[in-house]
């Protein structure tokens, strides 16, 4: 098998999550024709549905390049949910205080999500602690964690949401498709994709990275110092995983909703695994995604099937996607 | 809610964490770390109280939640063992798939996302004070023992853990092995989700809440031996029981209770990997 054996089997695997879905509603719905109609066609109805569409692609792209990076380097960065909810939250809160300098909020968010990350990155270092699993029972902590702060001592008390106060208006991202909720944020996501492409493919330091990911041993008898790439990649992972919080709510929530953002960091894992942590293939992947999810929800709104309802593609994906990938590593040796 | 003393709750309460933690202990033995406990374990108990209040009948419950259970773990076993995928995506796909499945369900049946109370179940049979499935997690736990040390089967699933080549150069098939160890842990994670659910007579969105994962703490606390499950586990219901006091007593907001699984968890991973590597340091 090939490159093309390879597409083909990714193909599969998304025919069967979409198949799963249309099944799902075939089994629940009570009108199902019209929900599939809301699921496949709404996101796509009009200006105002394709723009929230494509808003939803920045925090599944950048999500996705934390992943990437983190595994290209051979770790699992499996904390997503709670770096991206922390993430936005520290974003949030730090701009209320900073005043004039707000836009620092932003860099402390990704900041504070990447020095999680790193921790679970020094625990494996130290004592050979399974990153994947730190990384995962941290974030479901911090969840609560947000959770609580938001519901309690940051709460807004003006308004019926769980949620803290709004941002300054200077610091909210340009709308560039009103009265739809896309902004500049995903101009930024893309351009960040350009930077940790061009970073993998033509640094020394990208070449390290993938280096040590692919076999630690041989990176280690070449010179290079193995120890580095357990900390840093973690780190750049969770930053890019706390920025795309942070991008969610400058740009589209202006505040931190309690849990607005579950499930966000699943799907951005989905998103990797699809595009096999390649930068430039995680855009058009997220684009896929993004329009499931805006399916989901249009169905929800306008139907009588819930949102959950996604979670039986991304268990699809799950299930199956991981086999391919073995095949492949199976070949390389 | 009644007071019960501190030592019968913990009895209570450690009774789905024991049930979960014997049947992740086949899978841990045969050197697979089952997160799925969790998901198996949610799926247990929507199952058990759906399939009990439409049939009227709870141990008929119990048995088609048995099914379904084990049908979710056959496609966990199934994607890892003879599709390859990875153990912790392929698990993570079971926890998400059973709470978002839940979920849809209960928003199908019902009309709604929240919790499902249901009036009409019977209570669960009391014996001594307390609820049937407390003796049975004992009695199943004494199976476990006889099944891992004293048949054939457990004594070959035991030593996959410590090298699976061998077990296949002598003729078995170590896939054959795990595949059952799978199908017992979602056995055993059916019953303790019917534990949760039928105790309480209603059914909690994700009302798991991280027992699968101390179910895993106490395989690893309980040195991964039947006895020691036991005892790992009384001290969880004993935490818990306490926990739960205090946080009536001194007013702990009920976030921090929630997190606590997965950072007590967390601390025991961390430790465990720096005990071994400090053992292995000394060598």
């Amino acid at each position: 098998m090939g490159k093309k054996g390879d597409i083909l089997a990714l193909l599969f695997v998304i025919a069967v999550a979409i198949l799963a879905v249309i099944v799902a509603i075939l089994f629940l719905s009570k009108q199902p024709m019209l929900t599939l109609h809301y699921f496949f066609l709404g996101p796509l109805k009009n200006t105002y549905y394709i723009g929230n569409m494509l808003n939803l692609m920045s925090g599944l792209i950048l999500g996705a390049l934390g992943f990437s990076i983190a595994m290209q380097s051979g770790s699992f960065n499996l904390g997503g949910e709670g770096q991206i909810y922390a993430g936005a939250f520290i974003a949030t809160v730090t701009s209320l205080y900073l005043g004039k300098l707000g836009f620092l909020a932003l860099l402390l968010g990704a900041l504070f999500s990447g020095g999680v990350a790193a921790f679970s990155g020094l625990l494996k270092l130290k004592w050979k602690t399974n990153e994947l699993i730190t990384t995962f029972l941290i974030s479901y902590a911090l969840v609560l964690i947000v959770n609580y702060l938001v519901g309690g001592p940051f709460l807004d008390p003006e308004t019926n949401l769980i949620a803290t106060r709004k941002i300054a208006p200077q610091w909210r991202l340009l709308r560039i498709l009103e009265p739809s909720n896309l902004n500049i944020g995903l101009l930024y996501a893309l351009i960040i994709t350009l930077l940790v492409h061009l970073y993998l493919n033509k640094t020394r330091g990208g070449y390290e990275l993938r280096m040590v990911g692919l076999n630690p041993k041989f990176a280690r008898y070449g010179g290079i110092r193995v120890e580095r790439y357990l900390l840093w990649p973690m780190f750049l992972s969770g930053a890019l995983h706390g920025l795309a919080g942070g991008i969610a709510v400058y740009g589209t929530y202006w505040a931190t909703v309690k849990e607005f953002s579950i499930g966000m960091g699943w799907n951005a894992l989905a998103v990797a695994l699809i595009a096999h942590f390649r930068p430039w293939a995680i855009v058009p992947a997220a684009l896929f995604f993004a329009y499931l999810e805006a399916g989901s929800r249009n169905a929800m709104l306008h139907s009588d099937v819930t949102f959950e309802i996604i979670s039986i593609v991304q268990a699809v994906i799950f299930f199956l996607i991981t086999s391919s990938l073995l095949q492949r590593e199976r070949r390389r040796e | 809610m009644v007071r019960m003393p501190l030592l019968a709750s913990a009895v209570t309460i450690m009774t789905p964490l024991l049930l979960a933690a014997t049947g992740g202990l086949f899978t841990e033995l045969s050197g697979m770390l089952n997160i799925a406990l969790e998901g198996m374990m949610l799926l247990g108990a929507f199952a058990a109280i759906i399939f009990a209040h439409y049939s009227g009948s709870l141990l008929l419950g119990v048995l088609l939640a048995l099914l379904a259970t084990l049908l979710l773990a056959a496609i966990l076993g199934f994607a890892t063992l003879y599709l390859k995928g990875n153990l912790f995506i392929t698990g993570l796909a079971t926890n998400l798939l059973a709470s978002g499945l839940t979920i849809i369900l209960s928003y199908r049946m019902f009309g709604n996302k929240g919790v499902v109370v249901f009036r009409d179940l019977r209570d669960l049979p009391i014996l001594f004070g307390h609820h049937i499935f407390v003796y049975l997690s004992w009695l199943l736990l004494l199976v476990a023992y006889f099944v891992l040390y004293h048949t054939p089967y457990g004594i070959r699933l035991r030593s996959l853990a410590l090298n699976a080549e061998v077990l296949s150069s002598l003729g078995y098939r170590p896939r054959r092995y795990r595949m059952v160890a799978f199908l017992i842990s979602g056995f055993y994670c059916a019953l303790a989700g019917a534990t949760l659910s039928l105790s309480l007579g209603a059914f909690v969105p994700n009302m798991t809440s991280g027992k699968g994962w101390i179910a895993l703490v106490v395989i690893f606390l309980g040195q991964k031996r039947p006895l020691g499950l036991l005892i790992a586990a009384f001290i969880f219901g004993l935490a818990d029981a306490f926990s739960n006091y205090a946080q009536g007593a001194f007013a702990i907001p009920a976030e921090f209770i929630l997190a606590l699984p997965y950072i007590f968890t967390l601390l025991v991973m961390i430790g465990q990997s720096a005990y071994s590597e400090y053992k292995k340091r000394l060598k």
